[in-house]
């Protein structure tokens, strides 16, 4: 796998704040952010069903392979070299079911989290 | 020979004997770990497993050496085993914990190795076609 494509959701400002973070972190893969639905992600990605990508995080490897939602964000933690370590720790049988309702409602709700740090 | 000396002879004796079983043992069994760790390059497994062991040697030898004062008398054959199991106890006490300490260093690299040429952590749900870029 030599990159990652991020399509993530230009409009709320937890996620561009996100974007920021991880532009900055040292990276073990590329992660390259293209904004959800637009028009770029729907030249790059063809087949792809972007309605679906606006509801939460989308991460597409260089050979097509998605992982939608809790699984983006440990791709993308995968992805750090900093925080490998930390997706398979996330991703364990014992682990991933709060993984995935911690991720799941903090994207549900990213606008409202936004609203309050802001 | 007073009882002190006959104490700390077999002291000494015994704990540089289980000293040494412990580190051969570690020496034998933790290669196979670093071979793995430093992906078959035997050369430098070799040498790191044989640097642990030394500071294992230094380590150990230097508290069985500081420990070995009694501070008090024996007066007799009883008090003599009795000052000698509690010496040699805190000398399999040190060699564990220093056992676990190495089993843990050598399971951190395995740790650290697994997670640089990892695969990802989970299946992706489904798959796309990509447009490439011409």
């Amino acid at each position: 796998m030599a990159s990652l494509t991020v399509l993530y959701d230009s409009e709320c400002g937890l996620c561009r704040r996100a974007h920021e973070w991880l532009a900055q972190q040292p990276k073990l893969i590329e992660l390259v952010f293209v904004p959800c639905a637009s028009a770029e992600a729907r030249k790059l990605f063809p087949e792809l069903n972007h309605e679906w990508t606006k509801a939460d995080l989308t991460v597409i490897d260089n050979l097509g392979a998605v992982y939608f939602g809790p699984k983006g964000w440990l791709m993308v933690l995968w992805a750090l070299t900093r925080y490998r370590e930390w997706s398979y720790r996330l991703a364990t049988p014992e682990l991933l079911p709060t993984t995935k309702r911690v991720v799941s409602a903090i994207s549900q709700n990213r606008y409202q989290i936004s609203r309050a740090v802001s | 020979m007073t009882i002190e000396i006959t104490t700390y002879l077999i002291y000494l004796a015994t704990s540089i004997a289980l000293t040494i079983w412990v580190a051969r043992t570690l020496h034998k069994n933790g290669r196979v770990f670093l071979v793995d760790v430093f992906h078959g390059n035997e050369a430098l497994a070799d040498s790191v497993n044989h640097l642990l062991v030394v500071g294992f040697y230094l380590i150990n030898f230097g508290y069985v050496s500081m420990a070995l004062k009694l501070g008090y008398d024996i007066a007799d054959a009883k008090e003599g085993i009795e000052a000698l199991s509690v010496k040699v106890g805190m000398v399999l006490i040190v060699l564990g914990v220093m056992h676990f300490f190495n089993l843990f260093v050598f399971s951190r690299m395995r740790r650290r190795k697994a997670v640089h040429d990892g695969r990802p952590p989970i299946a992706p749900d489904s798959f796309t076609a990509v447009k490439q870029e011409v």
